[in-house]
């Protein structure tokens, strides 16, 4: 992922209900990835970052992993202060899971997104 | 109610396929032929491939029908969609594939598939499949509701 310049103190939140990837058993998994941090200087490139999304949809990972995964990956290409990664998996068996890793933060809503209410 | 010919639910093994696989459709019995109600099933982690870009594309589908003697069991459905996943369609043939199977495997008396897609470029795309079996309370059924579909449109997404 390549970064860009965004002015310091920033605070930034990227929002994705199209995160997908595979269960352990080889069911795809749906949700919702919510990204904060404050810039200290940089994000990333939108579009590096939309094509990494994309590629876990061929990657297995446990469910209670992957707010770490996206975590580190962000990390490990840009400096950032007060990260923080929230995850809302689909139901499976009628349990929702919500992972979060990082920093605390306030989960912006969009509440038109999805288009059945 | 025989149930004998269905293998995928309850089985343990379950094999994930990601490319598309209409043969993984089941049926079982209707047990109400003689009425007729709706039946619902709403898909909300629809994913397929752009066909041309390669980039994901995600829908709800909704899927509407009036059985007739078979029903589509709904875990094979699950892992029917699921086998889009991998698969490069346009919207619109996702829609009308998927409704031309389920017609092929159950003969309803009616059937309607409605693809609510995410947005693309700022625009998403709703394409809507329906199906009369030619008797005529269902063929004026499918002419009412082609008729009046979208009629008061409201924003989306």
């Amino acid at each position: 992922m390549r970064s860009i310049e965004v002015i310091a103190g920033t605070k930034v939140q990227y929002l994705s209900h199209e995160l997908l990837f595979l269960a352990l058993s080889g069911q795809p998994y749906r949700g919702t990835v919510a990204i904060a941090f404050e810039s200290i200087g940089e994000s990333f490139n939108l579009l590096d970052f939309k094509v990494y999304l994309t590629s876990l949809r061929s990657q297995t990972f446990t469910a209670e992993n992957i707010a770490h995964e996206i975590y580190q990956k962000i990390q490990s290409h840009i400096k950032t202060k007060d990260l923080g990664i929230i995850i809302d998996l689909s139901s499976r068996g009628g349990i929702q899971q919500r992972l979060a890793f990082g920093a605390d933060f306030a989960l912006v809503k969009k509440e038109t997104i999805f288009q059945v209410g | 109610m025989s149930n004998s010919t269905l293998t995928l639910l309850g089985d343990k093994n379950t094999q994930y396929s990601y490319e598309y696989k209409p043969e993984l459709l089941e049926t079982f019995e209707n047990t109400h032929q003689g009425n007729d109600y709706w039946v619902s099933l709403n898909a909300d982690e629809f994913t397929s491939l752009c066909p041309i870009t390669n980039q994901p594309d995600f829908a709800t589908l909704v899927i509407s029908y009036i059985p007739h003697v078979k029903m589509v069991e709904s875990k094979s459905l699950k892992l029917y969609l699921f086998s889009f996943m991998n698969s490069g369609e346009f919207h619109e043939e996702v829609v009308n594939k998927i409704g031309k199977d389920l017609v092929k495997l159950m003969q309803p008396k009616y059937l309607e598939i409605i693809g609510l897609f995410y947005p693309r470029g700022n625009i998403s795309i709703h394409p809507t499949f329906s199906y009369h079996n030619g008797k005529k309370k269902y063929k004026k059924l499918e002419k009412y509701r082609f008729m009046n579909r979208n009629l008061n449109p409201k924003r989306q997404g």
